[in-house]
C-alpha cells in the first residue's frame, strides 16, 4: 500500500515537472505530427489507403516509444544537472522505486503524442476515427505504456553509472521502432531480428494496439507485454541495485 | 551509544585518463580517520578545500562506499544497513543545486516528503512549520528557478528535516550566503542543537565552527589533526605569538628564510589587495621581531604587529604544520 | 564598436587577414571540441554513426512497406539527409550552445571578425557532414539493394559535398535562430524531422501537395537529393548541372540569411541583455 502510494505520487510529480518542461511535450508532439503526415503520404502514395488510420496510430506509438528514450536517458541526468539525484539515492527507498515513476511519467507523455496523431489524422486528413475494439484498445495502450516505462527503467538505470550512456538514446529511436514493428511489420524483416522482436514487451503491446484498433485479437498480445514487463522489473530492479552500489563505489553519482 | 561513530574510514578515487592509453591515479581523498559524535552534540569537521570533508560526509550519508574501514550512524552499518541510516539523517549541502529548479518549492518538499515515508497528515502540518523555521513562507508556491542562492539553501534545509530525522548532516550550508542569510542560517543549526538532534557540520569557516560546535575537528589532506573543544584548540598555541608583518612583493625564497628560521613554527601568507600579509607564529618570547625582518631583507614591508593566537591561528597551524 | 574598431585602424592589412584565418581555424576547431566533446569515440560512433545508419535502414523498409520506391531511393535521399545530424545538430549546439556554456557573451566580447569567427564554427561541420553521410551510403551499399557503379562515387561524392555544405548553412540559421528563443533543441529537432517531409528524402516531391512541393523545393538538400539520385543511376555531372546550381545558391542563400539574423540577433541580445539568459 505504501509503495503503491509512493509510486502513484512520484508518477504523478514527475508529469508535472516533464510537462513544465515545455521542449519535452512540445518535441513529443510535433515530431510524431511530423511522423504522422510522412507516413500518410508514403503509404497514400503506394496506394494503400486502408493503411492510413494505421500511419497515424503507428506514428503516435513511435512518439510514445521517443518520449520514453528521451524522458528516462535524460531523466537521470537531468537529475544530475540540477544535483537531485544525490538527494534522491540518499532517501530510503530503494532507487528504482524512484526511478520507475520517472521513466513510466517519460513513457505517459507519449499519450500527447498518440492524441495529437490521432486528432491530426482525423482533422487534417480526414481519416475517420473507428476502433474496433474500444475497450481493448484503451486496455492495450495503458499496458504498452507500462512496459515501455520498464523498459525506460532498465537503460535508465545504465545511465546512473555510465555518463555517456547518454549518447546512446541519440541511436536507440530507430532500431527500437524497426524491431518492435511499430509501422514496419515483423514479417518484413530479417528472420534473425524475429527473436529480439519477441523478447520485447512494446512488440507485443504494439501489435495488441493495432489489432484492437484495426481488427484482430489484442488479448494475447495484452498478455504477454504484461508478463514480459514483470520480467523486466524484476531484471530492471536488480539492475539499479547493482549499478546503485557501484556508482557509489566508483564515485560517479556527483559528476556533472 | 555515540550517534556517528567512523573507524579507519579511507577513500580513494580511481582517476582515469586517456581513450586509448588508460591511465589510472589513485587519489587519496580520506585516510583512515577516526572520530565520534556524542547524541545531541554539534560537531564540526573543519578543513580547507580538498581536505576530504565531502568525501567524508559523503560516506556517512551512504552516498559513497569507504574504500575501508567503517562508518556507523545510531548503530546501524552505512555500508550494510544504508536504508535503516538514510531515515535517520538528514542531509543538507551547500550550493544551489539540488532542487527540481521548474517546481515550486512547496512541490519540491511534499516530494521528498513521500519519499521519506512522511505520512500524508504529518506532511500538513510539518511542511509549513519548517517553511516558517527557514523563513520561505509565502514564497513556497513560486518556482525554485527564481529563488535566490540564499532561499535555495534554506530550502535545502528544510528538506533535510522533511522526516524529522535524529542525525542532521550539513555539508558547507553557508558556502555563498551573504553575512546575513549565514548568520540567520548558524541561528537555524543552533537551534536544531538545542532542540536536541545530533548535528555534523563542515565549514572552512573558523569563526562558524568557532561560534557553533561543541566540539571540533580538524581535517588536512585526509587525516585528522586535531580534535577537541573550541578552547582546548586554542590552548594549544596558547603559547604562542603572531607576528603580522604587511609586505609588498615578497618572493617565495624569502618566505621559505622565513618558515626556516630558528624559532619560527609556522608562517602563512594571506594575500591581500596590495600586499601580503605573513603570519609568523613562534613561542612566546622566541624571536625578536627584527631577526625575522633580518630575513626580508630586500622586501618592502609595511605595518607589524604582534598579537595573542586565534582559534584561526590554531587551525593555521594544524593545517600548515602537519 | 569603439574597441571593434580601434583593432582594424592599428593592424595592417596582412595581419588583419591572417588574424582573421586564425580565428576561422582555430575558433571553429576549438568551439567544435569544447562544446561537443567529439573527440570522444563514445559519443561520436552512437550518435554520428549508428544513429544514422539506423535511419537508412527504418526509412528503406518503411519504403519496402509502403511499395513506393526502390531501396536505392530511401538509401540515398536519406544517406544525404543524416549530414544534418552534424549540419543541423551540430551547428545548432555549436552556436546555440554557447548560451549553456556562458561562453556566448565573452565571445560576443572581442573584437573578432563576425564572418569569420561564424563560418570557423561551420567548416569542421561540413566536413563531418560528409563522413557521416559516407557511412550512410555504405550501409545501404552493405545491408540494402543499393549498388551505384564504383565509377559514379566521385561525381556522388561531389553533390553529397555540396549537400552537406547547404545543409550546414541550414544549420546556422537554426543556431542563430536557437541564440534568439533561448533553446536551440526547440528548433534542431523540428528543423531535422521536417527535412525528412519536405525535402523528397523519403516521400517523391510529386506525391505531396502543392505547397508543400514549393515548400521543398526552398530548402536545402531538395535539388542536391534529386541530383545524387540520378548520378547514383550513372548520370553524369554535367546532365545535373541545374539542379546543382540551384542547390548552390540556395546554400549561399541561407549562408547570408544566417549572418544577417546572428549580426541582428547580437545586436537585439545587447540592447535587451538577452544573451546570458540560460
Amino acid at each position: 500500500m505504501r509503495i503503491a502510494r509512493l509510486l502513484a505520487v512520484c508518477w504523478w510529480f514527475q508529469l508535472k515537472q516533464m510537462t513544465k518542461a515545455g521542449l519535452f511535450v512540445f518535441t513529443s508532439i510535433i515530431e510524431p505530427l511530423i511522423f504522422a503526415t510522412l507516413a500518410y503520404y508514403l503509404f497514400k502514395a503506394g496506394h494503400r489507403p486502408g493503411t492510413l488510420l494505421y500511419a497515424a496510430l503507428s506514428a503516435g506509438l513511435m512518439g510514445i516509444w521517443t518520449s520514453t528514450l528521451f524522458g528516462s536517458g535524460g531523466a537521470i541526468n537531468f537529475q544530475r544537472w540540477q544535483g537531485v539525484l544525490e538527494p534522491l539515492v540518499a532517501s530510503p527507498p530503494p532507487y528504482a522505486l524512484i526511478l520507475f515513476p520517472q521513466t513510466l511519467a517519460a513513457a505517459s507523455i507519449g499519450l500527447y503524442s498518440l492524441a495529437s496523431t490521432l486528432v491530426w489524422g482525423r482533422v487534417i486528413f480526414g481519416i475517420p476515427l473507428h476502433f474496433v475494439h474500444p475497450v481493448a484498445f484503451a486496455i492495450s495502450i495503458v499496458v504498452t505504456i507500462v512496459s515501455l516505462g520498464v523498459l525506460g527503467l532498465v537503460m535508465g538505470a545504465s545511465f546512473i553509472l555510465y555518463r555517456e550512456a547518454n549518447a546512446l538514446s541519440n541511436m536507440l529511436e530507430f532500431p527500437i521502432w524497426i524491431v518492435t514493428g511499430v509501422i514496419v511489420p515483423l514479417s518484413l524483416l530479417p528472420g534473425w531480428i524475429h527473436p529480439l522482436s519477441w523478447i520485447l514487451a512494446p512488440t507485443w503491446g504494439y501489435r495488441a494496439i493495432h489489432n484492437a484498433a484495426l481488427g484482430g485479437n489484442p488479448w494475447p498480445g495484452i498478455g504477454i507485454a504484461l508478463g514480459l514487463a514483470a520480467v523486466y522489473f524484476v531484471i530492471g530492479q536488480a539492475v539499479v541495485v547493482a549499478f546503485e552500489r557501484r556508482a557509489r563505489e566508483r564515485a560517479t553519482l556527483s559528476l556533472v | 551509544m555515540a550517534a556517528i561513530e567512523a573507524e579507519n574510514l579511507r577513500r580513494t578515487y580511481k582517476q582515469t585518463s586517456g581513450f586509448l592509453r588508460r591511465r589510472t591515479k589513485t587519489i587519496e581523498a580520506v585516510r583512515g580517520i577516526d572520530f565520534a559524535v556524542d547524541e545531541g552534540e554539534l560537531f564540526g569537521l573543519l578543513g580547507p578545500n580538498g581536505a576530504g570533508k565531502t568525501t567524508t560526509i559523503k560516506m556517512l550519508v551512504t552516498l559513497l562506499i569507504p574504500t575501508s574501514g567503517t562508518a556507523r550512524v545510531l548503530g546501524s552499518d552505512v555500508v550494510d544497513d544504508a536504508r535503516t541510516v538514510r531515515r535517520k539523517i538528514g542531509y543538507v549541502f551547500g550550493g544551489d543545486r539540488g532542487a527540481y529548479e521548474r517546481l515550486s518549492g512547496l512541490d519540491n518538499l511534499r516530494y521528498f516528503s513521500e519519499l521519506y515515508g512522511v505520512p500524508p497528515k504529518v506532511q500538513k502540518q510539518r511542511i509549513p512549520e519548517l517553511l516558517e523555521l527557514v523563513g520561505l513562507t509565502g514564497r513556497e508556491r513560486e518556482r525554485v528557478e527564481g529563488y535566490s542562492r540564499g532561499m535555495r539553501q534554506r530550502l535545502h534545509i528544510a528538506r533535510g528535516l522533511l522526516h524529522d530525522p535524529p542525525v542532521i548532516v550539513l555539508d558547507e550550508p553557508t558556502i555563498g550566503l551573504d553575512p546575513v542569510g549565514a548568520r540567520e542560517l548558524r541561528h537555524t543549526i543552533a537551534e536544531l542543537a538545542r532542540a536536541g538532534k545530533t548535528v555534523l557540520l563542515t565549514t572552512h569557516y573558523m569563526y562558524e565552527a568557532d561560534a557553533l560546535c561543541d566540539r571540533i575537528a580538524v581535517i588536512a589532506k585526509g587525516e585528522i589533526v586535531a580534535t577537541g573543544t573550541p578552547a582546548h584548540l586554542k590552548s594549544a598555541v596558547a603559547d604562542r605569538t603572531v607576528i603580522e608583518i604587511e609586505a609588498y612583493g615578497a618572493p617565495e625564497d624569502a618566505i621559505r628564510r622565513l618558515r626556516d628560521a630558528p624559532g619560527v613554527t609556522s608562517v602563512a601568507v594571506e594575500d591581500r589587495e596590495h600586499a601580503q600579509l605573513l603570519l609568523v607564529q613562534a613561542p612566546q618570547g622566541s624571536v625578536l621581531t627584527q631577526q625575522l625582518l633580518g630575513h626580508l631583507d630586500g622586501v618592502r614591508v609595511g605595518r607589524v604587529t604582534a598579537r595573542e593566537p586565534t582559534l584561526e591561528d590554531a587551525y593555521v597551524s594544524l593545517v600548515t604544520e602537519n | 564598436m569603439s574597441v571593434a574598431v580601434r583593432n582594424r585602424m592599428s593592424y595592417g592589412r596582412d595581419q588583419r587577414l591572417r588574424q582573421t584565418l586564425r580565428i576561422f581555424f582555430h575558433g571553429g576547431y576549438f568551439s567544435y571540441r569544447a562544446l561537443f566533446n567529439w573527440q570522444s569515440p563514445r559519443f561520436y560512433v552512437p550518435t554520428m554513426l549508428a544513429g544514422p545508419a539506423f535511419q537508412v535502414l527504418f526509412f528503406a523498409y518503411l519504403g519496402r512497406y509502403s511499395h513506393v520506391r526502390d531501396d536505392a531511393f530511401y538509401v540515398v535521399g536519406n544517406a544525404v539527409q543524416v549530414s544534418g545530424m552534424s549540419g543541423v545538430f551540430g551547428v545548432a549546439i555549436t552556436v546555440g550552445g554557447e548560451r549553456w556554456t556562458q561562453t556566448l557573451a565573452p565571445l560576443l566580447a572581442t573584437p573578432a571578425n563576425r564572418m569569420a569567427l561564424f563560418l570557423g564554427r561551420a567548416l569542421p561541420h561540413i566536413v563531418n557532414g560528409f563522413i557521416v553521410s559516407a557511412f550512410g551510403f555504405a550501409i545501404g551499399r552493405l545491408l540494402l539493394d543499393f549498388h551505384p557503379g564504383l565509377g559514379t562515387i566521385p561525381e556522388l561524392a561531389v553533390v553529397v559535398l555540396l549537400s552537406t555544405t547547404t545543409c550546414t548553412a541550414f544549420g546556422l540559421v537554426v543556431g542563430a535562430l536557437g541564440l534568439r528563443w533561448r533553446d536551440v533543441f526547440t528548433i534542431a529537432n523540428p528543423a531535422y524531422f521536417l527535412m525528412l517531409l519536405f525535402c523528397g528524402v523519403n516521400i517523391p516531391l510529386s506525391a505531396l501537395p502543392k505547397w508543400m512541393q514549393v515548400v521543398g523545393s526552398g530548402m536545402p538538400l531538395t535539388h542536391g537529393i534529386a541530383a545524387a539520385r540520378r548520378v547514383a543511376h550513372g548520370a553524369s555531372l554535367s546532365s545535373v548541372d541545374g539542379l546543382i546550381g540551384k542547390e548552390a545558391l540556395i546554400g549561399l542563400c541561407y549562408f547570408a540569411a544566417a549572418y544577417v539574423l546572428l549580426r541582428v540577433f547580437e545586436a537585439e541580445g545587447r540592447r535587451r541583455a538577452t544573451l546570458e539568459l540560460v
